[in-house]
């Protein structure tokens, strides 16, 4: 996305969208779980190579099963060590904390100028949107670079996996994390007993009233439990809308997810402490949770699976 | 445009500053005879206006209370009347803790945006002359960027620290400005504060996108304080800008003749017993400082100093004794109505307020400078 281009008000749409893609660091709530290890790691004989892999913006042919990859999104780092790339990883950018034992880089991902990356000799760099020129400028150093943007939905997910198995040569991992995750959502949903169904919620983003509705993946988890959106009839133009703190009142959602905690700080008391907000139903009833800002901008497996397994635990503790 | 004006000032002719009502070609109106007193039907169209924009403002809501509900909340709490009101708690809420300081935030923001630029144009004889002239919106910005870069470290604090670094980085870049306007000798002329002033803006414009492009996580953060809104609007953000705002206004209205006066010139200014550099600097010092509280509650709100003076000066011609009053009706009722249309256009999403009066006042801006090229 070329962001000199983009309209001024595009750009305030978008660059949640954006923000998605830039994670941030992970709170020690839901980090606790340990690092997946991919057991049975097979390996697609070098022969499989050439491969082309289908993504983002165009096709990536990358000539031989990659063995220094850079990967600047925390949701592609996730989701490299779960499929059992995670030999083949030499480096991953700062917002990349899960697994902790990742190599992490001072790279942030919206580097402009590909000369940056050089330095780690990589044969295949990942990122979650383009900034400048910089994929351009890799193919014409020869390096493949393949563009994972923002997952909406979980089949966004699923397919993200299936290229990355493709792109490093780990098919069957990436079948085998898909069926793992599947698995995972269908037991926390059956956890819940249909405790959330026709439940409304209110995912925050930023203290301004950014939401995200249910056409994101966040969304998608919660719609995994029945539950409805108070965002969605503000989502038409953009899966990422700002709403107001009165139709927030009026909406008067059952529950309250704030993900800026870290950004911006937010807590239950300064929710409460808005104009108006003590009378809110999800403020009675003890419903305002927090969470790290990065269960709104993380999509690896890791990421999806705590903040479902969470969920699943506050609707039916 | 403005240099034809000075060459016939040196003629004896004085009109306005700006001749888009065509009087500056023409052979020379005498000063007596361009019209200065505020006319009453000018006045009672701007409180109309105002007035209407802020029903608008209190009737229009995603919360669809209803027309006579709310007017019947209003008229509850005013003495005399005695209505009961038939809203519901959380309506009254909504009536009384947000539509409310929305409405008076928006006003004061608006009128303090177009008073600050009417003065601005008349001080630095510049119809492009915006509140933002002299840095205001790149301090500003820097300040918030800061505060919001910061945030996660600073942990909690008992106020939030946006609008505050926000005010200081706009009061700190302004006083750049003049200390960097000031090189040539002592004096201060306009065209050397207008040039320092886009060094500093630069200046801090890099600063601020140098911090960014290291925080990328708050990009958005920042993107959403930089295009402005009212959607926080509450009576803590009232409190905090009324005495800039207030003092401002007060100070620039009481300068509406200072400004007629300077616009004669420098050296005519004198003759007539102005010191034309002290009246300079009171009033760039209040419209600066009105603004930076104006921006530091919400954000960077841009043409609202550049269309509503110049729509006056159409209609009421070039006196600032006009200008500046009807600046302050009509841009508080401007701002109330581009936030109604912000919330409203596709409800209940809310559209950044800067992207509405732009949106809006670009097309309008260059009508107004086509308009300006054909009469000059």
């Amino acid at each position: 996305m070329t962001v000199q281009r983009a309209a001024r008000t595009r750009w305030a749409r978008v660059s949640f969208a954006i923000a998605a893609a830039m994670s941030v660091t992970f709170a020690p709530a839901i980090a606790t779980a340990s690092p997946r290890e991919p057991s049975g790691n097979v390996v697609t004989p070098a022969a499989a190579f050439p491969v082309s892999v289908t993504s983002g913006d165009g096709t990536v042919r990358i000539p031989s099963q990659p063995t220094r990859i850079l990967c600047l999104s925390a949701s592609a780092t996730q989701m490299l060590y779960a499929l059992g790339a995670g030999k083949q990883v030499v480096g991953v950018d700062e917002y990349s904390t899960y697994p902790p034992n990742a190599p992490r880089t001072k790279f942030t991902g919206a580097e402009t100028n590909a000369e940056d990356y050089l330095s780690l000799k990589p044969d295949l760099v990942i990122v979650a949107y383009e900034s400048g020129k910089v994929v351009q400028q890799l193919q014409l150093l020869k390096i493949p670079a393949l563009v994972l943007p923002p997952a909406a939905t979980f089949a966004d997910v699923y397919s993200q996996l299936t290229e990355l198995g493709t792109a490093t040569g780990h098919q069957a991992g990436a079948r085998r994390v898909e069926s793992s995750m599947q698995e995972h959502l269908s037991l926390a949903v059956h956890a819940a007993g249909g405790a959330g169904r026709g439940e409304t919620y209110y995912f925050e983003l930023d203290p301004t009233y950014y939401t995200a509705t249910s056409k994101t993946f966040i969304g998608a988890e919660f719609s995994l439990f029945g539950m409805t959106n108070i965002a969605n009839a503000a989502g038409r133009s953009t899966a990422y809308p700002q709403i107001s703190a009165e139709y927030l009142l009026k909406q008067d959602p059952d529950y309250v997810f704030l993900a800026d905690t870290v950004c911006c700080h937010q807590d239950v008391a300064s929710f409460a402490h808005r104009p108006g907000f003590n009378a809110l139903v999800a403020v009675q009833r003890h419903h305002v949770i927090t969470v790290n800002d990065s269960v709104a901008s993380q999509w690896g497996p890791h990421t999806i699976e705590t903040f479902v397994s969470l969920l699943a635990g506050i609707l039916h503790p | 445009m403005t240099l034809a004006v000075a060459s016939e000032v040196g003629k004896g002719k004085v009109p306005g500053l700006f001749d888009i009502d065509g009087t500056a070609g023409l052979p020379g109106p005498a000063p007596a005879l361009v019209p200065t007193r505020l006319r009453a039907v000018h006045v009672g169209a701007g409180l109309a206006f105002l007035l209407g924009a802020a029903i608008a403002s209190l009737l229009i809501g995603p919360a669809d209370l209803a027309p006579g509900a709310v007017l019947g909340e209003i008229a509850s709490k005013l003495p005399i009347l005695h209505v009961h009101s038939s809203l519901s708690a959380t309506g009254a809420v909504i009536i009384w803790q947000l539509r409310m300081p929305r409405l008076v935030l928006g006003a004061l923001v608006g009128a303090m945006l177009a008073v600050a630029g009417a003065s601005y144009q008349g001080v630095f004889s510049n119809p492009l002359a915006d509140p933002y002239l002299l840095g205001v919106a790149s301090g500003a910005g820097l300040g918030a960027t800061i505060a919001i870069v910061d945030r996660s470290d600073l942990g909690h604090l008992p106020v939030d620290p946006l609008p505050l670094a926000a005010f200081a980085g706009a009061v700190l870049a302004v006083a750049a400005t003049f200390a960097l306007g000031r090189s040539r000798g002592t004096e201060r002329s306009p065209a050397s504060l207008v040039l320092a002033g886009v060094a500093v803006a630069a200046f801090f414009t890099a600063v601020q996108t140098f911090l960014q492009q290291q925080h990328t996580p708050s990009l958005a953060v920042v993107y959403s304080w930089i295009l402005g809104g009212l959607s926080t609007a509450g009576w803590g953000q009232v409190e905090l800008v009324l005495p800039y705002v207030g003092a401002a206004v007060v100070v620039l209205v009481a300068c509406r003749r200072l400004l007629d006066l300077l616009n004669v010139g420098d050296e005519e200014a004198t003759s007539l017993g102005l010191r034309a550099e002290r009246a300079r600097l009171v009033i760039i010092v209040a419209a600066t400082l009105g603004t930076a509280a104006a921006v530091a509650v919400s954000g960077l709100i841009g043409f609202v100093g550049i269309i509503v003076p110049h729509t006056i000066r159409l209609i009421a011609g070039p006196s600032y004794r006009r200008i500046i009053p009807l600046s302050l009706l009509f841009g508080a009722g401007f701002l109330v109505l581009a936030d109604v249309l912000a919330r409203t256009v596709l409800s209940p999403e809310e559209i950044p307020l800067g992207v509405v009066t732009a949106f809006l006042g670009a097309p309008f801006f260059l009508v107004v400078l086509r308009q300006a090229r054909r009469l000059g």
